[in-house]
């Protein structure tokens, strides 16, 4: 038996969104606590990792651990139905193995849709040794990305004890993003060792453009050609982090 | 311990490195039987060039476009190191390899690096095909620019020969089916008769490796799983079809139209197309007459059908692939070109498979299960009076000449016997690939109207050039065709663009000259595109040794220049 239901249909639509930047079936792992989902895309190259306790829910009820597994962009499609402030509720019907989604507002609907099975993988978290921790606005840093985005498709991010540095350079165009310690886009900002890494911005800037409905304040956390760490603080409780394998020069 | 992509990557190296074919078979038949079993189907599948086995419904669909700017993204690279490698040989495997040895790689990492195993390049090439929906281009490149990133040059020489479909090792379908014998130590027959009802090679060895050899003896067909099609040589006149079958045979009409292969299990019907892509959705007509008439529930049948004018009279192939092509708005389609089939083969009913029967007989269970589905006109004789007669009638009826058909034979899908043959009037047409074409002038100038010919060469799998022509098509064809051509595009100096060998079409000519003109060493005279063949592949094009057979026949009726060879 597994059922939640949430007041506001947004939260549960904006986190469909940004699991579904990566994934196309989730596999969530559900216990009496709530919520978790860690999946790497099918490239390998970026990951996510999302807890939800049952606080954040209106209602939780869970009697026992599963795992469900569901087609994310057709669960997107109906919860894109529901307008702001309607609730909804999803219920796993085990028997059938299909999950009901509910809306209700000024009307009701009841959708079905089935689920698929379960992948059993476990992802691990990357180990890794961050020598940069950046906390930044999520609006700030989607503006830094979008103008990175024009001139190019991948972007290095560069940090030293004062700033956070975009830097984009494309085949004609180059784009220098630079965000001051203590200015308002950037928080706070701890550097152990000046660091810097590429990423492709194909995966970046989806990344932050769905995740920032769910957060104001993304913490960055790289080191020289290593993955990034960026973690969306969640308004109510919960987690929201990815990982992103950096772009490396070779010989 | 898993196989590592890099050991079929090498062994590709060391098959396109030798013409000797007893090496070919012995190295790939070690390799095989190296494999695990998991890994034994996605191997066979990728050395011969195949992302997938031939009966899986699942396309990679990356135009040349994506995959080209894909290599120029992971290599940063001068693309001109590209072009001349691809001018000196061209392949562009081997030019790819050429592009990363020479250029310093951006690289996009993964999170948790992995060697490439035969087994995770299977996974992407299926997460390739699997992306739909909105944002699909982008994470179809994600997925190609993360696989190409953790390839060596050799590995990615071989990773864009899969994905563009262009092996060219010399090692075709039938030294595989060697290899696979050697390797589990079975009789190249039994080999070749599993190959005939599994529909696939790598099918055939993975069941070998887990299964055990035994059971493929006793295999039988998939419902739902197409059989590859038997296929017709052709036969100059009435005479020659007598005489190879014995002095009797069965003549049938000729149907300018498309074979179908047609699968029905109780009330659930599907249909494959002759490149054995799955039509039913496009032929909703011909699934509803199937499921109406045929009498047996378990069924493999084949047919022809063709597309008729409101009056059943049969109108162009053209028209006929806009009903397969179609997705959108198929009924109004189906009203508007409406289709005839008719049966002609049974090879599967109720459990019992009948292809080792004869034809005769084959085509009797057929008549008693068709219901009111006709089947195509036949006559059994052994005079050649009544024979010429009817072949006049088939191609006064419209159609495009008979089959003969050796009465006593038994289906052999996917081989091209003399067991059927196909009987036109005129110089037979020849289905060639287009592997470059050039802009035309004055109203054609920004169109690729002038179109390279080319057979294939079995033994190499390469496509040697007999003919050029700018004639036969319409303007609207012209235009969609520079459309698909620009996509496989790989090189364009002076007007004069190279493809990836896609397209099929059919040509007719006056005469087979020899030239040197040509690397084939041939050249077709007055050479005019008949029709786009869209149900075609390049494989299923005519080979050079066919072009050679047709050229040596001319001279049957005439004489031979003194330096023609």
């Amino acid at each position: 038996m597994f059922k939640l239901k949430v007041a506001d249909a947004k939260l549960l639509r904006d986190m469909a969104t940004a699991i579904s930047i990566l994934v196309d079936e989730a596999t969530f792992k559900i216990d009496p606590e709530g919520l978790k989902l860690r999946a790497m895309d099918p490239s390998r190259v970026a990951m996510i990792d999302f807890e939800w306790p049952k606080t954040i829910f209106e209602e939780y009820v869970c009697a026992e651990p599963t795992r469900m597994c569901i087609n994310i962009s057709e669960l997107l499609k109906l919860l894109k139905r529901a307008s702001k402030d309607e609730a909804v509720e999803l219920a796993l019907d085990e028997k059938t193995a299909r999950l009901e989604i509910k809306i209700t507002g000024k009307y009701t609907r009841n959708f079905t849709m089935p689920t698929l099975e379960a992948s059993e993988e476990e992802v691990p978290t990357p180990k890794i040794t961050f020598n940069v921790k950046a906390k930044t606005t999520t609006q700030g840093l989607s503006q830094a990305i979008e103008d990175a985005q024009l001139v190019s498709d991948h972007v290095r991010v560069e940090a030293d004890a004062e700033k956070l540095v975009l830097n984009a350079a494309g085949d004609l165009m180059g784009a220098m993003i630079t965000l001051q310690k203590g200015s308002d886009a950037l928080l706070d900002l701890e550097v152990k060792e000046n660091s810097k890494a590429t990423f492709s911005l194909s995966y970046l800037s989806e990344i932050i453009k769905a995740a920032s409905a769910t957060s104001d304040i993304a913490t960055l956390e790289f080191s020289s050609d290593m993955p990034i760490r960026i973690d969306f603080q969640q308004t109510k409780e919960g987690k929201l982090t990815f990982f992103l394998a950096p772009r490396i020069e070779t010989e | 311990m898993p196989t590592l992509f890099k050991d079929l990557a090498d062994l590709l190296e060391k098959i396109a490195a030798t013409r000797k074919r007893l090496e070919i078979v012995s190295l790939t038949a070690d390799f095989l039987k190296s494999l695990d079993a998991e890994e034994t189907e996605p191997a066979v599948s990728m050395i011969l060039g195949n992302a997938f086995p031939k009966y899986n419904q699942k396309t990679l669909d990356i135009s040349w476009t994506t995959l080209s700017k894909i290599l120029q993204r992971v290599t940063n690279a001068d693309w001109k190191i590209f072009l001349d490698a691809f001018s000196s040989t061209g392949d562009i495997g081997s030019a790819t390899k050429a592009l990363f040895e020479k250029t310093t790689l951006k690289k996009q990492t993964i999170l948790f690096t992995k060697p490439l195993t035969i087994t995770e390049v299977r996974r992407n090439l299926e997460a390739i095909a699997e992306t739909s929906g909105s944002g699909a281009r982008e994470k179809k490149e994600r997925l190609l620019t993360a696989l190409l990133s953790q390839a060596s040059p050799t590995e990615a020489k071989y990773l864009v020969k899969i994905l563009t479909h262009e092996m060219r090792t010399g090692l075709h379908e039938g030294l595989m089916e060697q290899a696979t014998a050697k390797a589990f130590d079975l009789p190249l027959t039994t080999v070749q008769k599993a190959n005939m009802t599994l529909g696939d090679i790598g099918e055939v060895a993975a069941t070998a490796k887990t299964k055990g050899k035994n059971h493929l003896f006793t295999l039988n067909f998939k419902i739902f799983r197409p059989v590859k099609p038997m296929l017709a040589q052709t036969a100059s006149d009435i005479n020659e079809a007598l005489v190879q079958h014995n002095g009797e045979t069965s003549f049938e009409y000729k149907y300018d139209g498309a074979r179908i292969q047609i699968h029905k299990q109780n009330g659930k019907v599907q249909v494959f197309s002759r490149r054995l892509t799955d039509a039913t959705s496009s032929l909703p007509d011909i699934v509803e007459s199937i499921k109406n008439n045929i009498v047996a529930h378990e069924a493999i049948l084949e047919g022809e059908v063709i597309a008729t004018d409101n009056s059943g009279n049969p109108i162009p192939f053209q028209h006929l692939m806009r009903r397969f092509k179609r997705v959108h708005d198929i009924a109004d389609a189906a009203e508007k070109i409406p289709l005839k089939l008719y049966l002609f083969d049974a090879l599967y009913i109720n459990g019992k498979n009948l292809i080792s029967l004869p034809y005769t007989q084959r085509r009797q269970t057929l008549s008693e299960n068709a219901g009111e589905i006709p089947l195509t006109t036949q006559i059994i004789t052994n005079k050649q009076e009544t024979a010429e007669k009817f072949l006049q009638e088939a191609i006064a009826a419209g159609h495009e000449g008979v089959m003969a058909k050796n009465p006593n034979s038994p289906y052999t899908p996917g081989t091209r016997g003399k067991h059927w043959l196909k009987i036109k009037q005129t110089l037979d047409p020849l289905d060639l690939v287009i592997t470059a074409a050039e802009y035309g002038y004055g109203r054609r100038h920004e169109w690729l109207s002038d179109y390279y010919l080319a057979a294939r060469d079995p033994e190499t799998g390469n496509f040697l050039t007999i003919g050029k022509t700018f004639k036969g098509l319409t303007d609207t064809e012209i235009i969609n065709l520079t459309r698909q051509l620009k996509e496989t595009a790989i090189t364009e100096e002076h007007r004069h663009v190279t493809v990836i060998p896609k397209i099929v079409v059919e040509v007719t000519y006056n005469e087979i000259q020899h030239s040197p003109k040509y690397n084939s060493h041939m050249a077709l005279r007055f050479a005019r595109i008949n029709r786009l063949r869209p149900d075609k592949q390049p494989e299923d094009a005519d080979t050079i040794t066919k072009v050679k057979n047709i050229y040596e026949k001319q001279f049957a009726k005439k004489g031979r220049y003194k330096t023609e060879p």
